[in-house]
């Protein structure tokens, strides 16, 4: 029984409003990304439901329980904090075990309960130091042993892998999504870094200014987003953004060349309409040397002006109408600079935005 | 769901008053109302002697008669002088002796727990201590300038007019030196080595690397000492009670020496207390200035990082 | 080669300076010292005698009084006063500068730093100016010539430095230490002893030491506040040598190293964290 449920929530800080009235379902067992620009008031909303941060307007429900006016011990929910937060004058045994000493567990639970999160993490040998004496990838899982023993309705994790670097930062991504498959909880997850978001997350919500943007499964979100800042935000490399208008069937650019309008979203659009042509890198690829079948395709001629090789794949710059875009190549094959290429445009993965509204044509 | 409101000592938004409670209200006895109480005093004639003249309103008088005082007065630039000497033999040296050991490898944690001693002497310690090393006739001073043939006789350190001064600035400089030479090594480990190896690159010798980097970078930790310093330059009061009295004939009287003379030997509290106010000002401005220039200090030191 | 001769003398140069400043800060301290161990005659004798030809710890028995050659001063009283005095004061500063200090670290409030800016400029007050109207109300409400005047003033004077020193040590730990014990099931009262009070337990001993020594040191309103043995510190006692016909500088001395030592031992405890407390507190802001 763990669902959790934001309703309407808001906080001020004194004057200022940074989260305007947020309405979340989280599923029991679920695991949601919060994913965000800083400031977006991603971790606002979690110090709200942990209970560290008061919340200003609306109710946060755990279970069936309003839970706004418990202090954070009352929430039976554990986090696990950006610096991790472990204590410094305690070995690892004692820092797992505090909660349950707090909470006052006779000494053979507390050791059963202990050694169970150890063994899932794999901690063992690392039980009698101190966490100055551990790496960050030890660190990182003694603090999620800590948030386990407890078997709390609800995990917090709170940017947990953004002080790791590259390499152990993908590593502990997986052991998350491990971790949770193997411990069935609710997970609240915040983080910036969008790839976190799409690899672990079952819904992704996407925060910006204080506002939820969208909330979906990160297919949904990556395949239909619902507004330029998602589609920007959601991918790597972004989405290609371009203004043109709409002229008949066509999308015109502003050098005149134009694309066709795709046939899914020809009724969505108005003559004369200005808008912004979404289309990821991944579906702007050389003749031949693309992933997608352009079914509903369209061919355009592009100067490329720079490549970045990454090994299966190649970023091609180019420019359309004057705007930067990208496009993506796959196979081996070296391009340079000032060559000139056909390009396949996926037009059944184009986006149209309202240039005005920034919204998808197709939410409208 | 009704929830529980919690009372309000209870809420967040109390909390740090609550806390800060207990330190406000002996604040409040030990400070605020004495020093409310002796604002009042200072506008009567009181006198220990004759406790009815704690209602005898004189309005400005005692303020009139203590400006009007030549001896006031001639205290009053003593003390600036005094503070002005002190507080920049201690900054230089503070910063001189802070360089030196920060260059010393061998046995600097040391030379720094030594350096801190004189910080925590008593003051009236440093007073006895100076008076016994410049008594004219048995002070270890005299006698080794007398043993290397420096000198033929005593020479009346606490006497003279200006050695007086000389003694109990030098006592006042052993004492809080090390206040500047502790919190600008503390400066100098928190240095960060980048813009120092930049502005060498850059082509700057030592002396420009230590004018432009080092120094400024130092400043807030100044500043931090200078408050500190600030906070508790009367304590000199200790040291010239010991070592001179004020004496000999006021050559060396402070503003501090003056206010126990004329409040406790003379009795006379209104006027005492008119002085004492004085004193409290000057060193409200002292503190305030520095305070402020540390913060400023801070907020650019904020932005470097 | 050039290069290193420079080098070389200025190395020289560092290490004569050193020796200079250290004579300077040591050798004034060490006379006193080696003065208390040797008779008054000695001291007063001319042509001077520089190595104690008689030492010995008949001065330290002389002021405490035991055997026949005692004086008049109460040593034994006045240290008693002092160690008294010295740690109730510091104790109560140490709870009301833990409580303040936390206040500072860790919340947003209103008036935050013009409370703090407050805080400070009474300890500004000159300990002399402050002694005159403390005086007239303590005689009022007899407290004169009582440790516990005594003591409320030090935690008085205590207090605001207390604050800023224990507020850089709780700076120093992250607030989401508190947070994680707090979501682990502690009240913020059982995360604060658990996990904030034990981490800054040593920057809170080192508060202690210090304020321990500023009243253990006092002399400004210690001397006008006290009056017998009953009350009078050890700095006030001191001046009691004064007040003879001829100074009894073995005697003092004696007097002054018992003053001296805890204070160095003290200094010696206490120099890290208050090296770390003070400039934390000041420049982290």
């Amino acid at each position: 029984m763990a669902e959790i449920t934001l309703t309407n929530i808001v906080k001020n800080y004194g004057k200022l409003e940074v989260v305007h009235g947020i309405n979340l379902d989280i599923a029991h067992n679920e695991f949601v990304v919060l994913v965000g620009p800083s400031g977006c008031g991603k971790s606002t909303t979690l110090r709200m439901i942990a209970g560290l941060e008061d919340i200003t307007g609306g109710t946060v429900s755990i279970g069936d329980v309003v839970v706004n006016d418990l202090p954070p011990r009352k929430r039976n929910i554990s986090m696990v904090f950006q610096n991790y937060a472990l204590y410094p004058h305690m070995s690892v045994r004692e820092n797992l075990g505090f909660g349950l000493k707090i909470a006052k567990q006779d000494e053979a639970t507390i050791i059963k309960r202990v050694d169970e999160a150890a063994d899932i993490l794999g901690l063992d040998e690392l039980m009698d130091r101190t966490p100055a004496e551990l790496s960050g990838g030890q660190r990182q899982r003694v603090a999620m042993g800590r948030a386990i023993v407890r078997h709390p309705e609800a995990f917090l994790f709170d940017e947990p892998l953004s002080n790791l670097d590259a390499k152990l930062r993908v590593q502990m991504r997986t052991e998350i999504k491990k971790l949770h498959q193997k411990v069935k909880t609710t997970v609240v997850y915040v983080t910036h870094d969008q790839v976190e978001a799409m690899t672990l997350a079952d819904r992704i919500v996407v925060m910006k200014d204080g506002y939820i943007e969208q909330v979906g499964t990160p297919m949904d979100v990556f395949n239909n987003p619902v507004n330029t800042f998602v589609a920007s935000f959601i991918g790597s490399p972004p989405m290609n953004l371009l203004p043109a208008t709409i002229k008949g069937k066509n999308i015109v650019f502003a050098d005149d060349k134009s694309l066709p309008v795709p046939v899914r979203l020809t009724g969505l659009v108005r003559d004369g309409q200005e808008v912004v042509f979404g289309l990821r890198p991944d579906d702007l690829t050389p003749v031949g040397h693309g992933i997608a079948e352009s079914g509903d395709g369209a061919k355009v001629t592009l100067d490329i002006v720079l490549s970045e090789l990454l090994g299966t794949e190649t970023i091609l710059y180019t420019s359309i109408a004057g705007q930067e875009a990208q496009g993506k190549m796959f196979g081996p094959r070296i391009v340079a600079p000032g060559e000139t290429l056909e390009f396949d445009v996926a037009m059944d993965k184009a986006h149209l935005f309202d240039a005005a509204t920034g919204k998808s044509v197709r939410v409208e | 769901m009704a929830t529980k409101r919690v009372p309000f000592w209870q809420r967040e938004k109390y909390t740090p008053y609550l806390l800060l409670l207990p330190a406000f209200l002996i604040l409040m006895f030990v400070v605020l109302l004495p020093l409310l109480f002796s604002l009042y005093t200072s506008f009567t004639g009181y006198r220990l002697i004759r406790p009815e003249s704690l209602y005898d309103w004189v309005g400005l008088r005692n303020y009139r008669r203590i400006f009007t005082d030549g001896d006031f007065w001639s205290a009053f630039g003593r003390t600036i002088l005094f503070l002005t000497i002190a507080l920049n033999l201690e900054f230089l040296l503070g910063l001189g002796i802070a360089l030196l050991i920060n260059k010393i490898t061998w046995g600097q944690r040391t030379l720094r727990t030594i350096m801190m001693f004189p910080m925590m002497f008593s003051p009236i310690l440093v007073g006895y201590q100076f008076k016994f090393v410049f008594n004219d006739n048995i002070g270890i001073l005299n006698n080794a300038l007398y043993a290397l043939g420096l000198s033929d006789g005593a020479i009346a350190w606490l006497v003279d007019k200006y050695l007086a001064m000389f003694a109990i600035i030098f006592a006042e400089v052993w004492m809080s030196t090390s206040v500047f030479a502790i919190l600008l090594l503390a400066g100098l480990f928190a240095m960060p080595r980048d813009p120092l190896e930049a502005a060498k690159v850059d082509g700057c010798n030592s002396w420009q690397v230590f004018r432009h980097i080092t120094l400024p970078f130092l400043m807030p930790f100044v500043f931090i000492a200078m408050t500190i310093r600030s906070l508790d330059v009367a304590r000199a009061y200790d040291i010239v009670d010991v070592m001179t009295g004020g004496g000999p004939a006021g050559r060396t009287e402070l503003l501090w020496t003056m206010i126990a003379r004329t409040g406790y030997d003379n009795a006379r509290m209104g006027q005492a207390n008119a002085m004492a106010y004085v004193s409290i000002l000057l060193s409200i401005a002292f503190t305030y200035y520095f305070f402020t220039k540390l913060l400023a200090a801070r907020k650019y030191m904020g932005g470097a990082e | 080669m050039e290069g290193s001769i420079r080098k070389r003398v200025g190395a020289v140069a560092t290490w004569l300076l050193t020796f200079i400043l250290m004579i300077i800060i040591c050798v004034p301290g060490l006379w006193v010292i080696l003065t208390a161990f040797r008779p008054n005659g000695e001291v007063l004798a001319k042509p001077p005698v520089w190595i104690p030809e008689n030492p010995g710890l008949g001065n330290f028995a002389k002021i405490f009084g035991f055997g026949g050659d005692q004086i008049a001063i109460p040593v034994s009283a006045y240290f008693a006063n002092s160690l008294i005095i010295a740690l109730t004061s510091t104790v109560i500063a140490l709870l009301i500068g833990m409580s303040g200090g936390y206040a500072f670290a860790r919340y947003r409030f209103k008036f935050k730093n013009g409370l703090f800016l407050g805080l400070m400029l009474s300890r500004t007050v000159p300990g002399i100016a402050l002694s005159l109207p403390v005086f007239m109300i303590w005689s009022r409400i007899g407290l004169i010539d009582a440790k516990m005047g005594l003591i409320i003033v030090y935690v008085a004077m205590n207090v605001p430095f207390t604050i800023w020193l224990i507020d850089g040590f709780f700076r120093q730990i992250p607030k989401e230490m508190s947070e994680a014990a707090q979501v682990d099931g502690c009240t913020r009262w059982q995360a604060f002893w658990k996990i904030e009070f034990p981490l800054a337990k040593s920057g809170i001993a080192s508060a202690g030491i210090f304020a321990f020594l500023t009243s253990w040191n006092e002399y400004a309103l210690a001397s006008n506040l006290t009056r017998s043995t009953d009350s009078k510190t050890l700095p006030v006692g001191l001046m009691d040598f004064t007040a003879q016909f001829t100074i009894d500088w073995a005697g003092m001395s004696a007097m002054a190293v018992i003053i001296i030592v805890p204070a160095l031992i003290l200094t010696f405890l206490v120099q890290k964290h208050l090296i770390a407390g003070l400039t934390f507190g000041g420049v982290k802001g």
